[in-house]
């Protein structure tokens, strides 16, 4: 049994939901001890025992302390069940980080899949939809598998209640991928999504961000959409050659349209001068899918405490070696079998 | 097996609500129990008038999103006034009643956040009483720049042994309370220390008769005052402390010493007179060997104990007075019940909680410090203070421990001894010689009382068959039949007492009936080995 340390790095939900995926995708039964040691709420959050349950219904397998306020969960997954899931994560759960556990593990079982999540879609905690399925399953879509995402209805901060469903049809096996250029502009998008609030508040962000990325008009647009209770959420997706980036920003009480649009110009610009495919949060996506096809490589910015732990818990799974270089400005990470003798 | 959790809550007629979208940027208390991260509600009671169902439906829409574990139940429970404590009381009282509560598997919690104060008050007390067998929990809006607008919550715990600071104060007090039953000795016997954690805990829990018995001179009547003075420094009581033997209320007197009399009730009433129960109103009535109290006084008593009202003599209606009884007796009670002498009914009532008090002879281990506690006493009332010489002292407590030293008269023995050495003392030290003589008095004084059948053994006379029946027997016939009723006491049955009895003869006979011959033996009397031993026969 492999034993995990859940304080390591921030020691939040991200050691959780990675050793899960990797759990499940190898068969490796696992202990997490020290589950979010130190925090001020320690131990398993509702929105953790969420992922727990998924990983579990997926793979069969037998869990033990997985409840609330639970520092160590023991977890022996049993083989990968391609089907059709359902699950549901409470308000500021979000239903992308339900999905990303439990997608890894499909992308090479027997059989398609369809994983239903209701819960929140853009909340500010974690990516939203559209950069789950621009970004992230625009690299994973490189590896084989044909997977699909769709927003049956968003969900924000709050009262929850998005609906994300997604259709997973499975490789063999995954392949690696190079990433180290984004390759020329294809499209560039700016999307104001607001339910319950004035439309003032919409066109307001729309002409910050018009004016802060110089946009043409017909590459923003203000979507007053339907949900459960109010939300106001700023996408802006930049479709390049080789990859696709999307940024997001969110509205709150007390924070100015123009200031809330300020921030997601402010990330575009960085990414952009950056001169870098790969965006400090995708970075952070594609080790999972490239350590699971054992090589690949891709360029990013400054690496994030997380996306080092992250290479840490993987490499607790798999026998992959990440190599982190300076190239020209930017990190270049390399995933490659590990060499012999340094597992 | 981890338990649910299971919230019973108040739909908040005015926090809950909000219109359309603006609602979610309102902080709403029973969502906001839902919505907590390291808290799932399983289950939620949620109770709502059925004016307000259009308000409970969009509450439990809104759960449904926010947190999909939770499964709502919406109980019809209406208040005409949520103003009115009896009322709304009254309500809770009967939702609670009614809920079927399986704490094995559901861990409950109160929220107090909605509803009136009464309401809050009344959730309160039924889960103080234990009638919503879980904790309350209270719900709490969130700070400026929580963005998440959920809250906060916390959970209380009406079980204050679980508070380690809470639960240490309350040692401490009860500690003090044991240590002031104890008069500050600091008594080593364990069966002694334990009866008086009893006590102290019954003492201030309780209104109910105390029963206490055991020899004359164990400590009843000071115990008692003790308990009272207890009682009254934790405002138990505010009432006085009146005590009286009630060996010395025979005859005409008694009745209206303890009930009190009409004027012109009897010749010689002059003046009303309030009685001993009337005195003892809001306070504590000390009957000491309750045993002697004649019948028509029992019942009386017994409906004083339980109605709190009796009649006094001469008058022609009820006075009340609302008193603790504590009741000594060194007789046993039982026995008085089996003879007919002591009311059953009345015995039921005050045994309830009943400790026996044990001699200085079965506590050795206590009488060092009493003899502390007694130098202590005496120097208070002699304006002196003796002290053993160390010899002197060694002397004393070999003798005072010693198995064969009968303290026959207890602690007044012990007091009476001390006294006498600490007056004695010359110069305030008792010497070996003071000492010495003390002892050889106290074994003298215990051996004139064994040679006196009248004494010691007498007293299991009177218990079996009553002060007169012993007053008419010849000595020659009280000494064997007090022999006899010890022999039998001591017994396992009847057979194995006449076992014992006839042990010399029976080794003659062919055909051994001892059971026979003590049962017959015992006859004479009018006594039967029921009588004897309580037991319902061999």
């Amino acid at each position: 049994m492999l034993t995990i340390d859940g304080s390591r790095g921030e020691g939040g939900g991200q050691v959780l939901r990675t050793s899960l995926a990797l759990s499940v995708a190898t068969r490796t039964p696992i202990v997490i001890e020290n589950i979010r040691a130190g925090r001020k709420k320690p131990g398993l959050l509702r929105q953790h025992l969420t992922a727990v349950e998924a990983a579990r219904v997926i793979s069969g397998a037998r869990v033990e302390g997985a409840s609330l306020g639970s520092r160590r969960v023991t977890f022996a997954p049993g083989d990968v069940r391609p089907g059709t899931y359902e699950f549901a994560i409470g308000s500021g759960g979000s239903a992308l980080l339900v999905a990303q556990t439990v997608l890894p593990p499909l992308l090479t079982a027997s059989a398609p899949s369809t994983i239903t999540v209701v819960g929140g879609t853009h909340n500010p905690m974690a990516p939203p939809f559209e950069f789950f399925e621009r970004a992230f399953l625009g690299c994973v879509n490189r590896q084989g598998p044909e997977v699909h995402a769709v927003l049956e209805r968003p969900g924000f901060m709050v009262a929850g209640g998005g609906r994300v469903q997604v259709h997973v049809k499975p490789a063999a096996s995954l392949d690696g991928f190079e990433l180290l250029d984004a390759g020329a502009r294809v499209r560039r998008e700016a999307r104001v999504l607001i339910a319950g609030l004035p439309p003032s508040v919409g066109s307001r962000e729309l002409r910050a961000l018009v004016d802060g990325l110089d946009l043409r008009a017909d590459e923003g647009r203000v979507d007053e959409v339907n949900a459960v209770g109010i939300g106001n959420a700023i996408v802006c997706t930049l479709e390049h050659e080789h990859v696709t980036e999307v940024f997001s920003a969110f509205g709150e009480r007390g924070v100015r349209a123009e200031a809330v649009a300020g921030r997601l110009v402010r990330d575009v610009r960085s990414y952009l001068a950056a001169g870098a495919p790969v965006g400090r949060r995708l970075a952070d996506q594609l080790l999972i899918p490239l350590a699971l096809a054992g090589g690949g490589a891709f360029r990013t910015g400054p690496l994030s405490k997380h996306t080092k732990t992250n290479m840490t818990v993987i490499r607790d799974f798999l026998p992959v070696d990440f190599d982190v270089e300076d190239d020209d400005g930017a990190t270049r990470i390399t995933v490659k079998a590990a060499s012999p003798g340094k597992e | 097996m981890t338990r649910k959790t299971v919230a019973i809550g108040l739909l908040g007629i005015a926090l809950d609500t909000g219109s359309r979208g603006a609602r979610w940027e309102k902080w709403r208390p029973t969502l906001s129990l839902c919505q907590q991260s390291d808290l799932v509600v399983d289950r939620l009671e949620l109770l709502a008038g059925p004016r307000y169902h259009r308000l409970a439906d969009t509450i439990v829409g809104d759960i449904a999103h926010v947190s999909p574990e939770t499964e709502v139940r919406v109980h019809p429970v209406d208040f005409a006034d949520p103003w009115d404590f009896e009322e709304v009381y009254g309500t809770l009282h009967a939702f609670a009643r009614g809920y079927a509560f399986d704490p094995e598997r559901e861990d409950y919690l109160v929220h107090i956040t909605t509803g009136t104060h009464v309401a809050q008050i009344c959730l309160f007390l039924l889960t103080e009483s234990r009638y919503l067998p879980g904790r309350l929990i209270q719900t709490s809006p969130p700070g400026r720049h929580e963005r998440d607008g959920v809250g906060h919550y916390q959970v209380i715990d009406l079980d204050i042994s679980r508070y380690d600071r809470i639960a240490q104060r309350h040692a401490e007090e009860h500690a003090e309370g044991q240590s002031f039953l104890k008069a500050g000795i600091d008594t080593r016997s364990t069966r002694f220390n334990a009866m008086m954690e009893r006590i102290e805990r019954v003492a201030l829990a309780s209104p109910a008769p105390i029963l206490l018995t055991g020899p004359t001179g164990a400590g009843k009547t000071a115990l008692a005052r003790r308990i009272y003075e207890l009682k009254r420094d934790r405002r138990h009581v505010d009432g006085a402390f009146v005590e009286v033997n009630c060996a010395t209320l025979r005859g005409d007197g008694a009745m209206s010493a303890l009930f009190g009399h009409e004027k012109g009730a009897f010749t010689g009433a002059v003046t009303a007179r309030d009685g001993l129960l009337r005195a003892a109103d809001e306070g504590v009535l000390f009957l000491d060997e309750i045993g002697e109290l004649g019948l028509d006084e029992q019942a009386m008593l017994l409906r004083a104990i339980e109605e709190r009202r009796f009649l006094p003599v001469g008058a022609d209606r009820d006075v009340e007075s609302d008193f603790q009884l504590i009741a000594g007796s060194n007789r046993d009670l039982r026995a008085a019940v089996a003879r007919g002498t002591f009311r059953e009914d009345l015995l039921a009532r005050i045994d309830l909680w009943a400790f026996e008090l044990l001699g200085l002879a079965d506590r050795r281990e206590d009488i060092e410090p009493n003899v502390d506690f007694e130098l202590a006493r005496a120097a208070e009332s002699i304006g002196r203070q003796a002290r053993f010489n160390r010899e002197a002292r060694r002397r004393f407590l070999q003798f005072a421990t010693d198995p064969t030293s009968a303290w026959r008269g207890n602690f007044r023995d012990l007091n009476a001894a001390i006294t006498r050495m600490a007056t004695l003392a010359p110069a305030g030290r008792i010497t070996v010689d003071l000492a010495d003589e003390e002892c050889a008095r106290l074994a003298d004084r215990w051996r004139a009382a064994a040679d006196d059948p009248s004494s010691d053994a007498d007293d299991a006379l009177t218990d079996v068959l009553g002060t007169d029946a012993v007053a008419a027997l010849d000595r020659f016939d009280r000494v064997q039949l007090a022999d006899v009723v010890a022999v039998c006491r001591r017994a396992r049955s009847l057979s194995d007492a006449g076992r014992t009895l006839f042990a010399a003869s029976r080794a003659k006979k062919k055909r051994p009936n001892d059971a026979d011959r003590l049962r017959k033996y015992l006859a004479r009397f009018d006594l039967d080995w029921a009588t004897l031993t309580g037991a319902a026969g061999p």
